[in-house]
């Protein structure tokens, strides 16, 4: 009778050894979701985000796929309504071959009679193609400022890696759409450029409208405080 | 740090490009180059690749005139190609 009862007990502290362990993980997991979502974003290019580099790129990968398909790039922009700059692709589209780094333009004018700094965001559609979009060089994300009546060509070096050949979900994509979005810049609190426009705005132009967001941390500090 | 937003803290820190800005032109030096390149491709029916030695000369322009950070032509995948400075081009 006793031994039963002492393989009893032996047996439920076993239990409650695999139930507070199996809690504890998944809780802990929870917690690490959300810095391994971003990471995970950042480094797969989810959702629409370009990969642009993991720091340089191999001459290697730079060689176009010859007998590949062409791909058509078609070139979008935007401008937010607080930025008076006339902004538009000179080309409405390229074919390039995967692999093969092409040259692009767009051409701003500031039609204000105010230098103005703005911050241009970017997106690729479709998502799937994302991953292997790669900007060599171009005039996103840094400020750029156009003196009163100014007008400036800017140029984006891109290509497409020849590894999307190889990923069956986005081998066959022939039509790729490229948007640019200008907005004017400002500065926030860390005393860093920022585009000037609602979060869901921007966030919008590079991609993101269809996903729910939480409230930053940010916000939700300074609406406690006011 | 923003809690379940996709991408980084800063929205600027996405992704950056891998050489970074292209300095503006303001004085428009390598206009005609980027004029030339356009005709390129629309004589090609916009395709990348016959009009790759006139990118070639447009970057070549940039980095002479300190708008572009020298960089090997393999490093930007043109190494192949050669430099076509076609007619009409300023020196």
């Amino acid at each position: 009778m006793a031994a039963a009862r002492a393989r009893h007990a032996q047996r439920n502290r076993t239990l409650l050894m695999y139930s507070t362990a199996t809690i504890l993980v998944v809780l802990g997991g929870t917690y690490a979701a959300v810095p391994l979502y971003r990471a995970f974003c950042a480094a797969t290019g989810f959702g629409g985000t370009p990969k642009t580099a993991m720091g340089q790129f191999e001459p290697e990968r730079l060689h176009p796929v010859t007998g590949a398909r062409r791909i058509k790039v078609t070139f979008n922009s935007a401008t937010s309504d607080a930025l008076p700059w006339k902004f538009t692709p000179q080309q409405k589209h390229v074919w390039v071959l995967p692999g093969e780094t092409s040259l692009a333009f767009y051409t701003a004018k500031n039609t204000s009679n105010e230098d103005l700094i703005g911050i241009a965001t970017y997106n690729v559609l479709p998502d799937r193609v994302a991953p292997y979009f790669a900007k060599v060089e171009c005039f996103c994300f840094e400020e750029q400022k156009l003196l009163a009546g100014e007008e400036v060509d800017m140029p984006l070096f891109f290509f497409i890696d020849k590894d999307i050949l190889d990923d069956p979900n986005a081998r066959n994509v022939t039509d790729v759409v490229l948007s640019y979005t200008f907005f004017k810049a400002r500065r926030n609190k860390h005393g860093q450029l920022e585009p000037d426009a609602p979060k869901d705005v921007v966030d919008a132009s590079m991609g993101w409208s269809e996903y729910e967001h939480a409230k930053s941390t940010e916000e939700s500090s300074e609406s406690k405080s006011s | 740090m923003s809690f379940g937003r996709p991408g980084s803290s800063s929205i600027l820190q996405v992704n950056p490009p891998d050489r970074g800005s292209f300095p503006l032109d303001h004085d428009g030096e390598c206009k005609e180059m980027m004029k030339v390149y356009l005709k390129c491709l629309k004589e090609h029916g916009s395709a990348s690749t016959p009009c790759r030695g006139v990118s070639k000369a447009y970057l070549d322009c940039r980095m002479q005139r300190g708008l572009m950070q020298r960089e090997s032509w393999t490093n930007l995948g043109l190494g192949e190609e050669t430099n076509e400075k076609t007619s009409g081009q300023p020196s």
